[in-house]
């Protein structure tokens, strides 16, 4: 490896953590979101479902990075908070990446047959329990392959978080750099750093959807 | 809420904003044409019978998809500074790389759905196998992918966002610029997401009057009518 | 009647203008084992659904042990613990085992141990045949042996009577027999059947009664000799003639 990541790598590999950090906090609390919004959406829960379609519509019409800026600028400026580069990055890729998972969730839901779901019903179970014990697991099960990508894509992302300060990984090198000047070996190691990471995430979900499939 | 809405500073903006709208679709235009022949090369080329060739495309598209965009565009911007490549080009060329990848999987996956034996007719009537491709298999494929295209092509018009980074006038920067002054926050960002929407929405419905549609129409009995 | 459990009056439904189900009348007494037959699009299905709560009715009554199906104070998940439903396509949830798919509805509708539920759900599968297959999945199955394993299912909740949804029409004509052999055991037994089907021979053997249905109305309601001896109407002689003649 060459010096300059050498003498770095403590400052660099901090800041690896937080890239996974975000990574894995947002990847949880937007499946978790996706899932809730997704279900809500599907079972057409008056009103609800109404308002949520026009917050997925709107989130998938957003660019990420204005999605970070209204989440560090335009909401604690309209709704009177303060927050840090941290949590505007945390809450902006949760409810910009649990749109498109409820997307997934959605069609995931679409593809169950009907059959299964009163078939459920027929042996006494209530409607809750059909979708939390057939309906929900069935689908989630056919939508690892889009939950995964939607992972990766995630991965990826938190590189845009330096643009507002966030020090993660992307953000580390790029002040190394500054400090160092050497470009192309930076953007080198970042660049497959996240390939490597990228691909493993993938891989995890080719196994994982291996052995659930049915 | 004590935010008090102030849509003056905006209007006042608007030949800014109108300035990093056109820029924006020049960026992403040019984005989406060198993406769709970077997509047809390698997607081609990941079609093919010869097993080098198959690996060599697929190799290509892994090692570009899964290198963050903002990462693609730094190379161009700070890794090759050398070249020194204004920076609206260095947008175009990050941009255009990582979503030719995912052109490329889609031109695959296109290519595949077309049965073999359509090649090979269009082949035996005496046709080159370029010929064969853009006559006869491309525009099959083109009529299964439109909506995946359309996807990436809208992906691409957001993600063109991130431009802003390395400094190219285009929506988002002029954006940031314009909230610096102004301070009107929301405002702002909400006239360029709808901007954005406009876009996107644009390119969507583009790509839904390709050829072959006619034929859905059809289906529905409307042709006789 | 002794003792009737489902009790069907003027039973009408329709999907917008197009009636289903036309002014429908039965009662099916405790012990009773009724076949349902008519031509495809003739309601027959509509109206076994009806009678748990599937598919809702438009007007008319519909009582299970007395209770008003379609009323809005009537708990729909106890009352389908207490008919067993067998379906044309088996349903069987593809995530779970054999085993497991029996278990679900005994633990979370009808509150049994997870134990007791095991044990019952393997004494079901001994008696359909499939002690051996209690951890396989069911795309691991044949037809027959998943619609065996559907029939498992429905029965270990202890139902008062069961509706049977064409359970042989989507099975390779092989392993037909081997699911008619499970219903006609049950009838020996005197469970209370309701048996949508078109296999004459099966319905003529084991049914007391067959309702014969077209276009949404129940054209016969007759004992089983009359029907295969002496059909009443028109449409019925119409109706065996096809079915028999091959």
């Amino acid at each position: 490896m060459p010096d300059v990541i050498l003498q770095n790598l403590p400052f660099l590999m901090r800041g690896l953590a937080a890239t996974l950090q975000i990574a894995a906090v947002t990847a949880v609390g937007g499946t978790l979101l996706g899932l809730a919004v997704g279900v809500a959406v599907y079972l057409r829960l008056p009103l609800l479902a109404a308002s949520l379609r026009i917050y997925i519509e709107f989130v998938r019409g957003t660019p990420l990075l204005v999605m970070l800026f209204i989440c560090y600028f335009a909401f604690p400026a309209l709704l009177g908070y303060r927050t840090t580069a941290e949590q505007a990055t945390i809450l902006g890729f949760i409810l910009f990446i649990g749109a498109y998972i409820a997307e997934d969730v959605r069609s995931g839901l679409r593809s169950i047959k009907p059959g299964l779901a009163q078939a459920a019903l027929a042996t006494g179970l209530t409607c809750f329990q059909a979708m939390r014990l057939i309906v929900i697991p069935l689908a989630l099960r056919r939508i690892v392959p889009s939950l995964f990508n939607q992972y990766v894509r995630l991965l990826k992302f938190t590189s845009v978080a330096s643009v507002i300060g966030v020090q993660e990984f992307t953000g580390s090198a790029m002040l190394v750099n500054a400090r160092v000047f050497a470009p192309v070996t930076m953007l080198a190691f970042v660049a497959l750093t996240y390939l490597v990471l990228c691909l493993l995430l993938s891989m995890v979900g080719r196994v994982l959807h291996a052995h659930l499939a049915v | 809420m004590s935010y008090r809405f102030d849509w003056g500073p905006i209007w006042e903006a608007r030949a800014l904003i109108l300035d990093g709208l056109v820029t924006t679709v020049l960026l992403s235009t040019s984005a989406l044409v060198l993406a769709s022949i970077i997509g047809l090369v390698v997607g081609t080329a990941a079609s093919s019978r010869r097993l080098g060739l198959r690996i060599g495309a697929g190799a290509i598209v892994e090692l570009t998809r899964n290198v963050p965009l903002l990462i693609h565009m730094y190379i161009w911007y700070i890794g090759l500074a050398f070249l020194r490549l204004p920076p609206f080009w260095c947008g175009v060329l990050g941009l255009a790389i990582y979503s030719g990848a995912y052109v490329a999987e889609i031109v695959r996956g296109g290519i595949a759905s077309v049965p073999v034996g359509q090649g090979k007719a269009a082949l035996a009537t005496g046709l080159t196998p370029v010929q064969a491709l853009f006559f006869v298999v491309y525009p099959q494929a083109l009529r299964i992918v439109a909506p995946s295209l359309a996807n990436v092509f809208s992906q691409l018009i957001k993600d063109s966002s991130l431009a802003s980074v390395i400094a190219v006038m285009e929506l988002t920067y002029e954006a940031s610029a314009i909230e610096g002054q102004s301070f009107r926050t929301f405002e702002i960002y909400i006239t360029i997401c709808a901007l954005y929407l406009l876009l996107v929405t644009m390119v969507t419905l583009a790509l839904r009057f390709l050829p072959g549609e006619q034929e859905n129409i059809s289906g529905l009995g409307l042709a006789g009518a | 009647m002794p003792d009737p459990i489902i009790v069907l009056k003027d039973v009408s439904k329709s999907y917008g203008a197009t009636p289903v189900l036309r002014r429908c009348s039965t009662t099916v007494a405790r012990g009773e084992v009724v076949v349902v037959c008519g031509p495809s699009g003739s309601g027959k299905s509509t109206l076994i659904k009806c009678i748990n709560g599937l598919e809702p009715y438009g007007t008319g009554s519909i009582k299970v042990e007395g209770i008003e199906v379609g009323a809005k104070a009537t708990n729909l998940p106890r009352l389908r613990t207490r008919i067993g439903m067998v379906f044309q396509h088996f349903e069987l949830y593809p995530h779970m085992t054999a085993l497991e798919n029996i278990v679900l509805a005994q633990v979370h509708a009808l509150r049994r141990t997870r134990k007791e539920a095991q044990a019952r759900a393997r004494r079901l599968l001994d008696r359909v045949g499939l002690a051996s297959k209690a951890d396989a999945r069911p795309a691991n199955l044949s037809g027959g042996q998943q619609q065996r394993i559907a029939i498992a299912r429905a029965l270990a909740l202890d139902p008062q009577a069961m509706l049977f949804d064409e359970p042989t029409s989507a099975l390779d004509p092989e392993m037909i027999t081997e699911v008619l052999d499970v219903l006609v055991s049950l009838a020996r037994e005197g469970m209370t059947m309701m048996v949508v089907t078109h296999e004459m021979g099966f319905a003529r053997r084991v049914a007391h009664r067959i309702i014969f249905m077209d276009q949404g109305e129940i054209v016969e309601d007759t004992p089983t000799e009359t029907f295969f001896t002496a059909p009443a109407s028109e449409r019925a002689k119409l109706f065996l003639s096809k079915i028999l003649s091959h």
